[in-house]
């Protein structure tokens, strides 16, 4: 896969990314990048 | 868990994977404990994030794709703890305070807790523990990322990118100042007031939802005939609908004119603008595609029952 389609993967549908400059040199830098997303583990009612 | 949570974080965290990411689904047991979610109770957050895990894999992201990291795993090293002090004597009190919106509460909550600040903090400290290079999350995240970034800066740690996704509308469209105020921005403020919520169940799909339920809620939706901004079933077909498929087609009874076929979410827009899709057929087909993408879920809960009903078990108190 090329860059421009991993970069294109990656940043398709989002609304912002701090910052795009820093994305890319991690797309190049790294085969095996690390990212994460956290979630809260709650139920449908408000606490 | 709704499908602003599985299927816009889902679908963003498989075009990672598929970017050659190493992706962690981070189950944050400690951040809902400070967030007082089921009253505080670590044994029904562990349920909970149980839950979660298993609505990832009925989404495809199973253990061999993404590593699952309980946030419990990282406060119990001592270091971790060390590294939540560093990032908090870079911050602010009255700065750790204006990123509260990130837990949900309106900005004119009195009466924090101060276990509250430990959170942006704790928030910082995970993305540094587990050596990442993007922290992912909507957009309502924001000022836990920055303040990341700040920190990190400060102390020597580098900056993490931060990738943000669009909230998904809740059902009602969206809401006004009224119903709080959750950033600086007032049109951010708006989004995150308007998002889908657990808490609002009428307002939301669940992953789980019968194509009958689904349909029903989407009956009562806002959807005003022409109006394309603030309608969340245009929305939905912005981010769900063309996501998961290149073309759509809204199937229509031949006396109100037949089948018709999209090839781009802006044709479908200019459509509905010109008045040649009715509000209800919108609905009646955004509604099954929905049901269609979310096949494999309920399919995965048949044969796993026992996540969701420990789940609705602690849900109904």
């Amino acid at each position: 896969m090329s860059q421009e389609q991993r970069l294109e993967l990656v940043t398709r549908g989002t609304v912002e990314i701090i910052q795009p400059a820093e994305l890319e040199r991690v797309l190049e830098e790294k085969k095996k990048p690390r990212a994460y997303w956290g979630f809260e583990c709650s139920g449908k009612q408000p606490s | 868990m709704h499908i602003g949570t599985g299927l816009v974080c889902g679908t963003k965290i498989k075009d990672m994977i598929q970017a050659g990411f190493h992706f962690i689904i981070f189950l944050a047991d400690w951040h809902s404990m400070i967030n007082n979610k089921f009253g505080g109770d670590m044994e029904k957050i562990e349920t909970a994030g149980e839950y979660y895990k298993h609505c990832f894999t009925a989404l495809g992201l199973t253990e061999d794709k993404v590593e699952y990291i309980w946030a419990s795993e990282l406060a119990s090293k001592p270091n971790y703890w060390e590294r939540v002090i560093r990032i908090a004597k870079t911050i602010t009190a009255q700065r750790a305070v204006r990123a509260l919106p990130i837990m949900g509460r309106d900005m004119k909550t009195q009466d924090v807790e101060t276990a509250s600040l430990f959170y942006p903090c704790m928030q910082a400290a995970d993305i540094f523990e587990m050596n990442l290079d993007v922290a992912c999350a909507g957009i309502d995240q924001r000022k836990a990322h920055v303040l990341a970034r700040e920190a990190g800066e400060k102390l020597g740690w580098g900056k993490p990118v931060a990738l943000h996704t669009p909230m998904l509308m809740g059902l009602a469209g969206v809401q006004g100042s009224d119903k709080g105020s959750y950033d600086e921005d007032s049109k951010l403020s708006s989004v995150i007031a308007s998002k889908m919520s657990k808490s609002k169940p009428e307002n939301t799909i669940l992953l789980h939802d019968s194509p009958q339920l689904i349909e029903e809620k989407f009956r009562k939706a806002y959807c005003p005939p022409t109006i394309v901004e603030g309608n969340p079933i245009i929305e939905y077909y912005r981010l769900l609908a063309f996501h998961e498929n290149e073309t759509v087609v809204l199937r229509r009874d031949q006396k109100y004119g037949g089948d018709m076929k999209f090839s781009s979410f802006s044709q479908l827009e200019e459509a509905y603008k010109a008045e040649k899709i009715h509000p209800q057929d919108l609905k009646a087909n955004m509604a099954r595609i929905l049901a269609d993408i979310l096949r494999g879920v309920r399919d995965y809960f048949d044969k796993h029952p026992e996540p969701l009903e420990q789940m609705l078990k602690i849900e109904a108190r």
